[in-house]
């Protein structure tokens, strides 16, 4: 013991990193807010407390884990994303969860991508899912701009989840799904895009 | 990077107190998913319990301290967890221990309490402790007792719906 030792990933807007105890706040004030709702929440301090506790765990238990999503330009926090499977979990998860007023501006679609991809190809991973709730439809249009297709054949989590089945590694590879995220990350990362309508994850 | 998790060692007559390993899981599974849980929240499901077990590593990197995992000397099987305790919403520090039901009746949680109580007296320097049990855990309540706690009425405790009683261990100077 002595160390849990977490890679840093780097993309055009973010670094991700392990969570530190001082991201708790910005963690609390989401997990507190009704856009919890769809991974377990709202919960009282204690259980939000916990949980990020055990966010730390699980990286010592599993190997990876979750990784706070810092902004490169002011290094404030936007959310979370990674891999997650805690007991009960069927299969390895890609997951994640955007501040409630951070949503809109690609975070989670730059940050899951890289994750992904760091799975993929530095830890062997053949393939992920992501349960969703149904009723979750920006993270079910996350979901397939990642190249994610619901597969009504694999175990759920609950029966109250849907699975989404991410695309293999060597079906990601020089396809058409990567590009599109590559081509999207883009525009985001332009100052003069500035998306009107449906805002998205 | 690296998240610091230095977790002691704690050794009494007949026990090794240690930091949380995966392999202690199952165990704290069939406690936290049975009705002995019941005093302390529970029963859970496995998903709640696994959270709180993944819990304890997030606890020694946040706060430097937490739960120490009870083992028999000369077997590392998991017998139960011990230690201080802060999560979020709670009053104070807790001193707080959980047995096993393998473990009961041979005073391991008197002789593990015992051990975390001086840990964190004289290695973290705290100057008093409490300890939250459910006023129907009359086993917990005996071994409170027996470490020399009184309870205090009245004092303030994070579970609203649950009838807890708060339990002031001594002083440092007198244990």
């Amino acid at each position: 013991m002595g160390h849990l030792d977490i890679p840093v990933l780097e993309t055009r807007r973010l670094v991700l990193r392990g969570p530190e105890p001082g991201d708790y706040p910005d963690f609390k004030a989401t997990f507190a807010s009704y856009r919890s709702r769809f991974m377990g929440g709202p919960l009282n301090p204690y259980e939000t407390w916990m949980l990020y506790a055990a966010e730390i765990g699980h990286w010592e238990i599993r190997g990876f884990g979750m990784w706070m999503i810092h902004l490169k330009d002011s290094a404030e926090t936007v959310g979370m994303a990674g891999g997650w499977q805690p007991a009960v979990w069927p299969e390895r998860e890609i997951a994640w969860i955007i501040w409630p007023d951070k949503a809109g501006r690609g975070y989670a679609l730059e940050a899951t991508d890289a994750a992904r991809r760091f799975f993929y190809t530095q830890r062997g991973w053949d393939g992920a899912v992501s349960y969703i709730d149904p009723k979750n439809l920006d993270s079910i249009r996350l979901a397939e701009r990642l190249g994610a297709v619901k597969d009504t054949e694999a175990r759920t989590i609950d029966g109250n989840d849907a699975v989404y089945r991410h695309p293999a590694p060597e079906a990601l590879k020089n396809s058409q799904i990567a590009d599109g995220i590559a081509l999207e990350i883009g525009h985001y990362c332009d100052p003069l895009f500035k998306p009107k309508g449906w805002a998205i994850d | 990077m690296q998240i610091t998790l230095t977790i002691p060692e704690l050794e009494t007559e007949r026990l090794i107190l240690r930091g949380p390993k995966a392999a202690d899981w199952e165990a704290d599974a069939e406690f936290r998913t049975s009705d002995r849980a019941q005093f302390v929240g529970g029963p859970f499901t496995r998903m709640v319990a696994w959270r709180n077990f993944a819990s304890r590593w997030g606890h020694w990197a946040i706060h430097g301290y937490g739960m120490f995992t009870v083992t028999e000397r000369g077997s590392d099987a998991a017998l139960g967890v011990v230690g201080p305790l802060y999560p979020d919403g709670w009053t104070e520090p807790e001193l707080g221990w959980v047995l096993y039901e393998q473990a009961e009746g041979r005073g391991i949680a008197f002789e593990a309490a015992q051990a975390v109580r001086r840990y964190a007296y004289d290695v973290l320097g705290w100057t008093t402790a409490i300890s939250y049990i459910d006023a129907a855990n009359q086993r917990s309540r005996a071994l409170a007792e027996r470490l020399g706690c009184h309870a205090e009425p009245g004092a303030a405790h994070p579970f609203e719906d649950a009838d807890i009683i708060v339990y002031r261990h001594p002083k440092p100077e007198v244990c």
